[in-house]
């Protein structure tokens, strides 16, 4: 019966042996004509404030915890801003390989927020030579603040505003990468004639790894409409600060002048100045959980 | 669903007669105050919420944050502006606030 099964043992480690030679031959043969598409263009789903062309990969959901404080002018008494916050929830899934989808919720204005955001090119090498990644993001941002009077023009739709982005990037270098995102923002409502109900800007962020687990970043928007003459006047939103990775976790921590994290709120309603410092420090927190095993690991 | 609805409006073509009415005369605590309080500050500065530990629920509580008030209505440098959660009071309730401070923070 021993060597019944000790020859049966023999037979399958041998077997195994073979087996592994045939998959490495494939492996080299397969390799010349592979397209070997670029990955961890940016570390997190954001740049900072706004997206960038990472997604969750198919399965995957992304619990992230966002806050931006107040202004570190106001002062020592309010701990340079530290205790009065400003919070995001979003919940964020990786549907298939090309589309991830997120849902959100803001305290400023009691929005929810919902996203999809889809793969249009990736950026690779070998077979395939593509410089740059493309995405495209849409959003909607539902207010939910009560009106301020009962009135019959209390429209629904007034609670309303969309955002379409384009996100082109490309990784420079192992330790640098660059995001160039058109963006155009529709407000439903907004407070007088003057301000504008479409916006359209000009987002620019890049990363610099300076070691394995921390990166800086930095992200910038141009608002291309007048920013004085409204109802309140507005400013481009800046951001800078680092990626932090842990095991498991992202943090990033950043200084900002826009209080809301959100496209609806950093690219329209930024009211702070880095002149006048104005400046919220702000961070996210990301967890990625594993909810469906995908078969592919080829997928970024 | 969302995306078939796109429109081009702002508060002055859609709230006109709001804007141009504003009661400068009978301002008083319960008939003016509280409303606009109740509207757009107690949803965070009373309990269980009680943000920054400020409380304006009742007479008392908001005749003792009364200058605090008056700077973050205002939007001032070196207070909060407040409402926090976007925008800024109507300048008729920043009036109205005005008036009613003037007047020796009466409740009526």
């Amino acid at each position: 019966m021993r060597r019944l099964s000790l020859t049966f043992l023999l037979a399958l480690i041998t077997l195994g042996i073979f087996a592994q030679d045939d998959l490495m031959n494939i492996v080299n043969q397969s390799t010349p004509n592979e397209i070997n598409y670029t990955t961890a263009t940016f570390k997190s789903t954001r740049v900072m404030n706004g997206h960038s062309i990472e997604r969750m990969q198919t399965g995957q959901l992304d619990v992230r915890i966002s806050h931006r404080f107040e202004t570190l002018n106001s002062g020592g008494y309010n701990f340079f801003g530290l205790d009065i916050s400003y919070i995001h929830l979003g919940l964020e899934y990786g549907i298939t390989n090309w589309l991830m989808i997120g849902v959100g919720r803001t305290e400023i204005d009691k929005t929810f927020d919902g996203f999809a955001k889809f793969s249009i090119l990736r950026q690779s090498t070998g077979a395939k030579e593509m410089p740059v990644s493309v995405s495209a993001v849409t959003s909607v941002a539902l207010k939910t603040l009560k009106f301020p009077d009962q009135n019959p023009t209390n429209y629904f739709t007034s609670r309303l505003a969309y955002v379409a982005q384009i996100l082109v990037a490309r990784k420079i270098s192992e330790g640098f990468s660059v995001q160039l995102t058109p963006s155009y923002v529709h407000r439903n409502l907004v407070a007088t004639e003057l301000d504008p109900n479409d916006i359209f800007a000009l987002g620019a962020g890049a990363r610099l790894k300076l070691s394995k687990r921390v990166s800086l970043n930095g992200e910038y928007y141009y608002i291309a409409n007048p920013k004085t003459y409204l109802s309140q006047q507005v400013y481009n939103p800046l951001s800078v600060g680092f990626d932090i990775e842990t095991g498991g976790h992202v943090f990033q921590l950043f200084f900002t002048n826009s209080r809301g994290a959100i496209e609806k709120q950093f690219i329209g309603e930024t009211t702070g100045s880095w002149k006048k410092g104005d400046i919220h420090f702000g961070f996210n927190i990301s967890r990625v959980f594993t909810l469906k095993k995908h078969l592919k690991s080829s997928n970024y | 669903m969302f995306f078939v609805s796109c429109y081009y409006d702002n508060e002055e073509a859609l709230y006109p007669v709001l804007n141009n009415l504003c009661d400068t005369t009978n301002v008083t605590y319960s008939g003016t105050i509280f409303p606009i309080l109740n509207n757009s500050c107690l949803g965070c500065h009373s309990v269980p919420a009680t943000g920054g530990s400020i409380l304006l629920s009742t007479y008392a509580e908001v005749v003792g944050s009364a200058p605090r008030i008056t700077g973050s209505i205002k939007q001032l440098p070196g207070f909060f502006a407040m409402p926090k959660n976007g925008g800024k009071l109507k300048s008729c309730s920043i009036t109205q606030w005005d008036i009613w401070v003037r007047n020796g923070m009466q409740n009526n």
